[in-house]
């Protein structure tokens, strides 16, 4: 700081910084929030003003079903994604570097896949003449192919696979950041590794199985590609009723309240995850 | 002859090629206080994670009352421990991390408040059960890890440098807990610290650990009056070491030569050693004296620069042979001032609380 | 001791094996693909009864694949470009200013990350119709860039973030002007961030689906709609071959990726 205290301030910098941040509000606003916004009021306009779309919505069994399946799915895909990462950051917070990174690189490579790639791999593996199948009545487990695709198993097992990086990599920065010493003090109180996990390495973790967890379930909430191709039309999602409507039915008032209620949903659980971890915390994930 | 309480057999500890402790064995009697100081990796902690059940030794055994540890899980030692870390159970409050171990022994939960309240008081913490450490100084929390390791009344208690992580006044106020905990409580206690004072202060005991084996053990008086080697003489206080040549032993008294030419009588060791060997002898820079007394021996030196640190004055000194020594003269600040006004002087040191080591 | 890899005994063994398995059961499918796409079975049979290169000639044949890669390459990567422009403007004032509101701005910003793609994709496709933009190059790369953004802002503040600002005022004191000093001090310093905000944009747009399937015409297909399309026809090997390749594609990336983090880092 020896040279020189003196320095022109630029005319055109505002001088609370925000300047910088007009482009991003420009785009978000021009191309984000109008559409969505005038989509939304398509929602209590067409084909007549009011809220009979969403009567419509809340009255109907089928599209109670929908929203059930939708539920259903998401809840069945963050239980088993969070059981299932749960052991594998365990295993990578603590395990050697160069065993871990061969992990890590799977765990990347699976992630940064083509997304329809690895669904249409899931289709070949799950399909009734699949390699899946096949095996199983080859080494004579099974003598009827399995139903395992376009049905609730082929949804869970194809989101789990995409939905497990998105689990795993903030859950492995949570337990690192556990002090293993706090473990070893456990052990020596007395506590058998079985006490340990249930009174402190899992409660220490819940922060990052609760965010984890919300974020799977909110992107499992409104996912549309590998439902429509795993599953069956029987459980359709909330989010391929809303394409199906659009697409197929051209009915946009109806569409687009259902894209509401998913919006309502998701953002509400948005902000609940917010409040619980923070945003600088969500967002330090990438 | 009974058992000892507890008891490290020939413990060895490799890492691949690295040898962290060479076959230490060590016999701790109930209910005392032993220190294991050293400098950093010279396996003092490795010996008590062996203890702990944290690494499992190459081999050798830990015998508690005669019976071997080392098929014990550590949930199961029955060990109380104090990290240089907190440790503390963040999502539990105070008086839960307290509780801790006693839930999970299944105690009875009446039991279980009795004894938080009881060690809550122990460590003067009686108001801060409902808090949680994080809101706690670095003290507090180290006082309620102390409160949590007692919780279960354990036989041992571990100490892996709980004061490290503490500044040197909160340093000095726990040790005195330590201290009156220990005695009110009676616990055998093994302290791993590399700092002298904190090991001087507290010990019954000190094994002082260099390079992976034992160099002395024995009382802090034994180390620092009777070293049994130099290192343990430049570990435990400050040194100065004069060469010297041997030149001949009569019950036990050596006859040296120093550097200068001067010949001093009456100086200790317990060593053999040659006519003519070099050899260093240390004098503690707190045994000189600016007066001559009784059997003291002169060394001619030039002051060269001196220092007040309140009790004491530091001086630093340089022989006839040009090499600078520590002097901390224990007599009063006048004579001290006096000394210094002529620079070139003679101070005096007794050669029986002097010690030879080979050179 | 549960966070000790050493002092776990039997159950490192059991989360070993569990770990292993589940690797297996991430690296399965693109493994797999790979595998069938040079098998000679039109029925995906596994193992295949022999090997074959005929689905890759089959791929080349057929110009709208290639095409269709094009496309998706042209948009990614004017997405990705729009998204690391904005987003580092945006970011400066994110993580540097001073004004009110700055953190619902970031939820804003970050906001088309959360919200459900199908969502997006409906609106955006009904405004594009209304205003001339659907089907086009142009719309393309506008919706794309949206879904990028919070892809480019997030490395970019978090590499801003770690950067302590007194070196960039140290330039500035030294003479340079703020710009300057910014595109010298500065931008350096968060090479790495800027870097994996390209890539992750890039990718963002790249693999994306939904918006593309709502905005592709017969003459504009992105590659994820051209799968898309084939897939609701059949599973036919073909696909295989293409997505073969996207894999090859995609470890490219990340090898690329890894060594110009190693050579940025240094």
């Amino acid at each position: 700081m020896s040279c020189n205290l003196l320095h022109r301030q630029p005319i055109l910098r505002r001088p609370d910084g925000s300047g910088g941040a007009l482009p991003a509000l420009t785009l978000i606003t021009l191309f984000f929030v109008v559409p969505v916004v005038a989509l939304l009021l398509r929602s209590v306009t067409e084909p007549v003003p009011g809220l009979h779309n969403y009567a419509t919505l809340f009255g109907d069994g089928t599209y109670a079903r929908v929203f059930f399946n939708t539920f259903l799915v998401a809840t069945v895909v963050t239980t088993v994604t969070v059981i299932v990462a749960f052991p594998v950051a365990w295993m990578l917070a603590i395990m050697p570097p160069a065993l871990g990174s061969i992990v890590f690189g799977i765990i990347i490579l699976s992630m940064w896949t083509n997304l329809l790639t690895r669904t249409y791999a899931w289709m070949v593996l799950l399909q009734r003449t699949g390699v899946i199948n096949r095996t199983l009545m080859d080494i004579g487990l099974i003598s009827q192919p399995l139903p395992l695709i376009n049905n609730l198993t082929g949804v869970t097992i194809g989101m789990v696979y995409i939905m497990l990086p998105f689990m795993i990599l903030p859950l492995v920065g949570t337990l690192r950041a556990i002090d293993p010493m706090t473990l070893r003090a456990a052990a020596l109180c007395g506590a058998s590794p079985f006490e340990a996990f249930r009174r402190i390495l899992l409660p220490l973790s819940l922060p990052g199985i609760a965010a984890g967890g919300l974020m799977v379930f909110v992107m499992s909430l409104g996912y549309f590609v590998t439902p429509t191709l795993l599953g069956g039309t029987s459980n359709m999602m909330l989010a391929a009723m809303i394409a199906q409507m659009i697409q197929s039915l051209l009915n946009w008032g109806l569409g687009s309240a259902a894209a509401f209620i998913l919006l309502v949903v998701t953002m509400a659980l948005y902000a609940l995850q917010l409040r619980l971890v923070g945003a600088k915390r969500m967002t330090g994930g990438i | 002859m009974t058992e000892p309480f507890l008891s490290i057999r020939d413990l060895r500890k490799a890492f691949g090629s690295f040898v962290a402790v060479h076959d230490v064995t060590i016999d701790i009697p109930r209910g005392q206080f032993l220190t294991f100081l050293g400098p950093s990796g010279s396996g003092k902690s490795t010996t008590l994670y062996a203890i702990a059940g944290f690494q499992h030794p190459t081999s050798g055994d830990v015998l508690f009352k005669g019976r071997s540890l080392l098929s014990v899980p550590s949930h199961k030692r029955n060990i109380g421990m104090v990290f240089q870390r907190y440790t503390l159970f963040q999502h539990l409050t105070v008086a839960e991390n307290v509780a801790f171990p006693l839930r999970v022994r299944r105690r009875p939960d009446a039991e279980v408040k009795r004894k938080v309240a009881e060690m809550l008081s122990l460590v003067r913490l009686e108001s801060f059960g409902d808090r949680h450490p994080g809101a706690l100084s670095g003290g507090q929390q180290q006082r309620v890890a102390l409160a949590r390791a007692l919780a279960y009344d354990p036989p041992i208690l571990l100490m892996d440098e709980p004061l490290s992580a503490l500044d040197k006044k909160l340093r000095e106020e726990i040790q005195a807990e330590i201290r009156r905990i220990h005695r009110e409580t009676g616990v055998t206690i093994l302290y791993v610290t590399h700092d002298q004072d904190e090991a001087l202060h507290l010990s019954d005991r000190i094994a002082l650990f260099r390079d992976g084996r034992i160099e002395q053990i024995g009382t802090g008086e034994d180390l620092y009056v009777r070293p049994q080697s130099e290192f343990v003489a430049s570990f435990i206080g400050n040194s100065n070491f004069l060469p010297a040549e041997h030149l001949e032993t009569v019950n036990g008294a050596a006859t040296i030569r120093l550097a200068d030419g001067s010949v001093v009588s009456g100086v200790r060791h317990d060593r053999e050693f040659s006519q003519g060997q070099k050899t260093r002898l240390m004098v503690r820079p707190e045994a000189f004296r600016l007066r001559p007394g009784p059997a003291t021996a002169g060394l001619a030196v030039e002051f060269v620069d001196t220092a007040f640190f309140g009790e004491r004055r530091r001086v630093i000194a340089r022989t006839a042979a040009g090499q600078e020594i520590d002097v901390r003269p224990t007599s009063d600040m006048a004579e001290a001032q006096e000394g210094i006004a002529s620079s070139r002087q003679q101070i005096f040191f007794d050669p029986a609380a002097a010690f030879l080591f080979p050179a | 001791m549960l966070l000790d890899y050493d002092r776990l005994g039997w159950l490192r063994a059991a989360l070993l094996g569990f770990t292993g398995l589940v690797a297996a059961f991430l690296l399965l499918p693109v493994v797999l693909i790979v595998l069938l796409s040079f098998g000679s079975s039109r029925w995906l049979a596994f193992p295949p009864p022999s090997w074959t290169l005929k689905w890759y000639g089959e791929l080349f044949a057929d110009p709208a694949w290639l095409e269709a890669a094009l496309t998706s390459a042209r948009i990614a990567a004017m997405a990705a470009l729009l998204a690391v422009v904005i987003g580092l403007l945006a970011s400066f004032a994110l993580v540097r200013g001073q004004f009110r509101g700055r953190n619902v701005l970031r939820g804003l910003l970050l906001t088309p990350m959360v919200l459900p793609v199908v969502v997006f994709a409906i609106a955006i496709y009904a405004f594009f119709l209304r205003i001339g933009l659907g089907g086009t190059t142009a719309g393309f790369v506008i919706a794309h860039t949206v879904l990028a953004l919070p892809f480019a802002i997030i490395p970019i503040t978090a590499a801003l973030e770690g950067f302590d600002k007194s070196i960039e005022d140290a330039a500035i004191v030294c003479g340079a002007s703020p710009f300057e000093a910014k595109l010298r001090v500065t931008l350096p310093a968060i090479k790495i961030g800027i870097f994996s905000a390209a890539i992750f944009a890039f990718l963002a747009s790249w693999d994306e689906v939904v918006v593309a399937i709502f905005m592709a015409s017969p003459n504009l297909q992105t590659l994820p709609v051209k799968i898309w399309g084939s897939l609701r026809q059949d599973l036919s090997p073909v696909i295989a071959a293409a997505s073969s390749l996207l894999v090859f594609l995609t470890l490219s990336l990340m090898i690329v990726t890894a060594l110009i983090r190693r050579k940025l880092s240094k």
